[in-house]
């Protein structure tokens, strides 16, 4: 308690702050324009309204994220020519999760290491680089070589063909913190050729020479990720390292070596096409693309899948170390080491294809994306004899190749509200965008292993956002809805203040559902109702 | 034979005849008119009036610009003044005088009150108009030096709380058709412009923090029934986004103008109906040297204009559409070279609104002439004590902007 004192003390601190600093200018410019310097920092704090009695041995409070982020951009001229340029472009940022400082059980309930590598920019050695790359120009030519974040989706909340940069859900979800510190960076060389051809059409190519970034989904013992299991013994809990961090320290440990064969390569057209139909003229904004690299979530090596039998404690297999660490779990027994190269990344290719355009009949603006994502590999679960129902515990028997179709459509259309359009500085305008999204996985999809939607053919959600703005632009209401037709999803309503040049706020409550939570991560999520807050300072 | 030379030759007279009859430019004062603005001039040149001698300039004062100088307190000031400067007529640029004296004998409207020939004639086209549609027309043939380049710097203010919020944008404007200065004239071929584009901006946003580095791109079309394609790349979603039409209607980045409403206005002229409403002797900001402008914070409205008297031409706009934001506008539209002095926004109940002010002055252009762009301006909210005063600080007038800039893959490639 005294701890937590201590940080909400500093979180006040903080906040007055930033209160009280001078009004200075958006960004900075130094050396006669050369070098841009903007940046900010933000607390963002999540605090649990649905905390269930079981949860309670994890947790002291109810605070779910206390997290202190400083993120720092910087652009440098480095050469203006009429004939090329050169700029040198770089986003840092660092962060500290507090809420294991203060909480005594939320600390036990992570192995020590995951909790460093959860706390900070310590998973890997240059997370605390988001972005860094040289941006080249002559003629018609573009290439940017460093670590970059690639945007290639036209829709919200769900990615389709966007899958470049994996998504690091740790600490957040989609649509609250943007996108451009979601997506982790990867080290690549990307060209953009823009040809004078009919339709503007833009190539771009994107090579990633062996820097390879699994999902970081959310971890064990923390706020979004699962508990760890099994519970063992009632006088050592909580206690860290379950099966779900088993897994991912399996995955870290079969990461792919920063190599030339492990290179990613991806491939896209980009146009802008003019079709005239039944009188009216429809611009198209398009893409295609094709991908082909490793999936981010990787499958087991056959060799060293060991029996699918809960009686194998061979620690050197798959099957085997998890038997052995639940078991050690149960009895309070030490854990087995980690072994290596237990599993495999394995590659797939995808095609995708993108347009938007305004449709006048509509008064909206329509988008819509494709993606068939060819031989994505994937584990198979149960031996035959075993029933088969969706839980955590399948053990894995082997590995496959499935085809997978991904859709997304969404409308954005603004409602005009006509008597807003005079209050309260409103805009008038409700910027309303309704979004269906689906997903088909082809072949025969029994007994391929997932831990969410186990067995489910296809998955088709259902998406609306809401957004309008008050007192020119300084308040930002927003509704976002998230319905999956197998009855989950959430709810998020907030507020945004931005009353000044740099001073932010945000005040947000994010409800979830789930008939049940087996069915996708999010539904696995159904009791993390939670207020959040966000504060902080930009220039 | 003899019968078509002779027809060529009565063609060839008419034309001549017609722009021999073309008065363009027309000043705003002249013979008597212009004697007794002098001799009012000797009296008020140089004086500075603020609330305390504002009533003795009533005559000349727009009703929003008289509230504004009477209760200064509604845009979070102490005190609003203004500075009176003897009239002086604008020295236009050869080329509209010559593109106006070419084109305008033959100007006419047709059954939809569309300009005939829209796209392949320039200059004013109504140098001596009789009809509000015709005044809107001469206001649209104003291109401006045909492009330009500017950095505008402004704030939205919150006159009540004297909360601002910083606005920056960096902004490249073409006009693709109606040009009168800079080749191609009067418009780019077919080849350059399949499209059948009319005019095309292109703005990279350096303030508010949160905006940093969204770029918008936006094009108007010759055919007056297309509306406008509008992109907004969001450097905080690294998102190109398409706009939808109607949200046109909606604030930019909080200000308090609206996309319609740039530049005086911002869309197709055949989007409302005009009624000329007479002409109107008043103090307005021309001339302006920015520098001279000045306001404290919280403060949503300049003082420090330089105004001098001009007689506009006053035309009452209104929208097709019911539901468009504003009732009724009221332009000014100053009657040398058609821009837009300022203009008064009704709400639909019939309140005076907002009003938005341009600080106009001529700027060196193409072929060492100039041509008058504002440099100052003001959008003021009278219901809200809100304000979003601004300068633009013109990097260049009348240059070769490379029609390239105005794709969609600049929003992405011009920034971060």
């Amino acid at each position: 308690m005294k701890k937590q004192t201590i940080f909400l003390t500093a979180v006040l601190l903080t906040a007055a702050f930033f209160v009280s600093v001078s009004d200075t200018h958006a960004a900075y410019h130094l050396f006669d324009d050369k070098l841009r310097v903007k940046g900010s920092i933000y607390e963002f704090m999540i605090y649990r309204t649905n905390v269930k009695s079981y949860e309670k041995q994890y947790r002291d409070t109810k605070w779910g994220l206390m997290r202190t982020k400083g993120t720092l951009e910087l652009l440098y001229k480095a050469v203006e020519r009429n004939q090329y340029q050169l700029n040198i472009f770089g986003f840092f940022h660092w962060w500290h999760e507090s809420v294991p400082d203060f909480d005594d059980e939320y600390n036990r309930a992570m192995a020590s290491r995951n909790r460093k590598r959860y706390q900070g920019p310590f998973y890997d050695q240059d997370d605390w680089i988001n972005e860094l790359y040289l941006d080249f120009y002559a003629g018609k030519w573009n290439v940017r070589i460093g670590k970059q974040i690639v945007f290639w989706s036209e829709v919200e909340m769900v990615r389709t063909i966007d899958r470049i940069n994996p998504l690091d859900l740790r600490y957040t979800t989609p649509g609250i913190d943007p996108w451009d510190e979601i997506k982790i960076g990867l080290w690549m060389m990307r060209g953009f050729y823009n040809s004078d051809l009919p339709g503007q059409l833009v190539f771009e190519w994107i090579w990633i020479p062996g820097d390879y970034e699994g999902v970081r989904t959310p971890r064990e013992g923390t706020n979004w990720g699962s508990e760890p299991g099994p519970e063992g013994r009632e006088d050592l809990r909580p206690r860290g390292f379950g099966q779900s961090a088993a897994v991912n320290e399996m995955w870290r440990r079969s990461q792919p070596a920063f190599s030339l064969s492990n290179s990613t390569f991806a491939f896209r057209i980009r146009g802008n096409s003019e079709v005239s139909f039944l009188g009216a003229y429809y611009l198209l904004d398009w893409t295609v693309s094709w991908y082909h690299g490793m999936n981010n979530t990787p499958v087991v090596d056959r060799d060293k899948l060991g029996e699918p039998f809960i009686l194998n404690m061979d620690a050197g297999t798959v099957n085997g170390y998890l038997n052995n660490l639940a078991i050690r779990r149960l009895v309070g027994a030490e854990f087995a080491r980690v072994p290596r190269g237990l599993w495999e990344y394995k590659f797939f290719d995808a095609v995708g294809a993108s347009c938007q355009t305004y449709v006048p009949k509509l008064g909206a603006v329509v988008r819509g994306e494709f993606s068939y994502e060819i031989g994505l590999p994937e584990n198979k679960a149960n031996p035959d004899h075993i029933e088969d129902t969706a839980s955590y515990m399948k053990q894995i028997t082997g590995t496959t190749e499935r085809d997978v179709i991904n859709v997304g459509l969404t409308i954005d259309k603004p409602v005009k509200i006509n008597w807003l359009s005079q209050r309260w500085g409103a805009s008038g305008v409700l910027d309303c965008t309704l979004g269906w999204f689906g997903q088909w996985r082809m072949g025969n999809v029994s007994r391929i292993r997932r831990t969410f939607a186990y067995q489910d053919r296809s998955q088709t959600n259902f998406t609306l956002t809401v957004r309008s703005k008050f007192r020119n632009n300084e308040l930002w209401p927003t509704l976002r809805v998230l319905y999956n037709t197998r009855n989950w999803g959430y709810t998020v309503l907030a507020v945004r203040y931005t009353p000044g040049k740099h001073l932010r706020y945000e005040l947000g409550y994010m409800y979830f559902f789930a008939h049940d939570p087996y069915h996708f991560r999010e539904a696995n999520a159904e009791d993390n109702d939670s207020v959040y807050f966000r504060f902080g300072y930009e220039f | 034979m003899k019968k078509t030379v002779m027809m060529l030759f009565s063609v060839l007279f008419v034309s001549q005849g017609f722009a021999a009859d073309i008065r363009f430019p027309v000043p705003s004062y002249e013979g008597q008119a212009l004697v007794q603005l002098r001799q009012w001039e000797k009296n008020w040149t140089g004086k500075k009036i603020n609330a305390e001698n504002a009533d003795q300039v009533k005559d000349f004062l727009h009703e929003g610009v008289y509230t504004a100088i009477k209760n200064p307190e509604i845009f979070g000031a102490d005190t609003i003044w203004f500075e009176i400067v003897p009239y002086r007529p604008y020295k236009l640029s050869q080329g509209v005088i010559e593109s106006t004296r070419k084109y305008a004998p033959h100007s006419k409207l047709d059954e939809k009150r569309n300009l005939v020939g829209y796209g392949e004639v320039a200059g004013i086209p109504f140098p001596e108009p009789k009809t509000g549609i015709e005044m809107a027309w001469n206001f649209d043939g104003n291109t401006r030096g045909d492009s330009h380049t500017e950095i505008q710097t402004g704030s939205v203010v919150d006159c009540k709380t004297r909360f601002e919020r910083a606005t920056e944008q960096h902004r490249w404007e073409l006009y693709w058709i109606g040009r009168c200065d800079v080749p191609p004239r009067p418009a780019f071929s077919e080849k350059v412009n399949p499209r059948g584009i009319a005019r095309s901006f292109f703005q990279r946003h350096a303030a508010p923090a949160d905006f940093v580095d969204t770029t918008m791109l936006e094009i108007k079309y010759k055919d007056p029934h297309r509306m406008e394609d509008l992109w907004v790349y969001t450097a905080m979603f690294r998102r190109i986004r398409r706009y939808a039409n109607n949200q046109r209607t909606d604030s930019i980045d909080g200000t308090d103008m609206i996309y319609d409403d740039q530049d005086g206005w911002y869309t197709s002229v055949l989007h409302n109906t005009y009624d000329f409403k007479g002409r109107a002797d008043l103090l307005t900001a021309r001339h302006q040297d920015p520098e001279k402008t000045e306001r404290i914070k919280g403060q949503g409205y300049w003082s420090g204009l330089q105004r001098e008297r001009v007689n506009l031409w006053v035309v009452e706009v209104r929208n097709k559409d019911k539901n468009y934001i504003y009732g009724k506008q009221l332009w000014y539209l100053d009657p040398e070279d058609w821009h837009m002095a300022f203009k008064v926004m009704y709400n639909r109940q019939g309140q005076m609104w907002k009003m938005y002010e341009f600080g106009y002055n001529e700027f060196p252009s193409y072929g060492n002439q100039t041509t008058p762009i504002f440099n100052t301006e003001h959008i003021v909210d009278f219901l809200r004590s809100h304000g979003s005063p601004s300068k633009r600080g013109i990097q260049a007038v009348g240059v070769e902007i490379s029609p390239k800039l105005f794709r969609t893959k600049s929003l992405k490639q011009k920034s971060y």
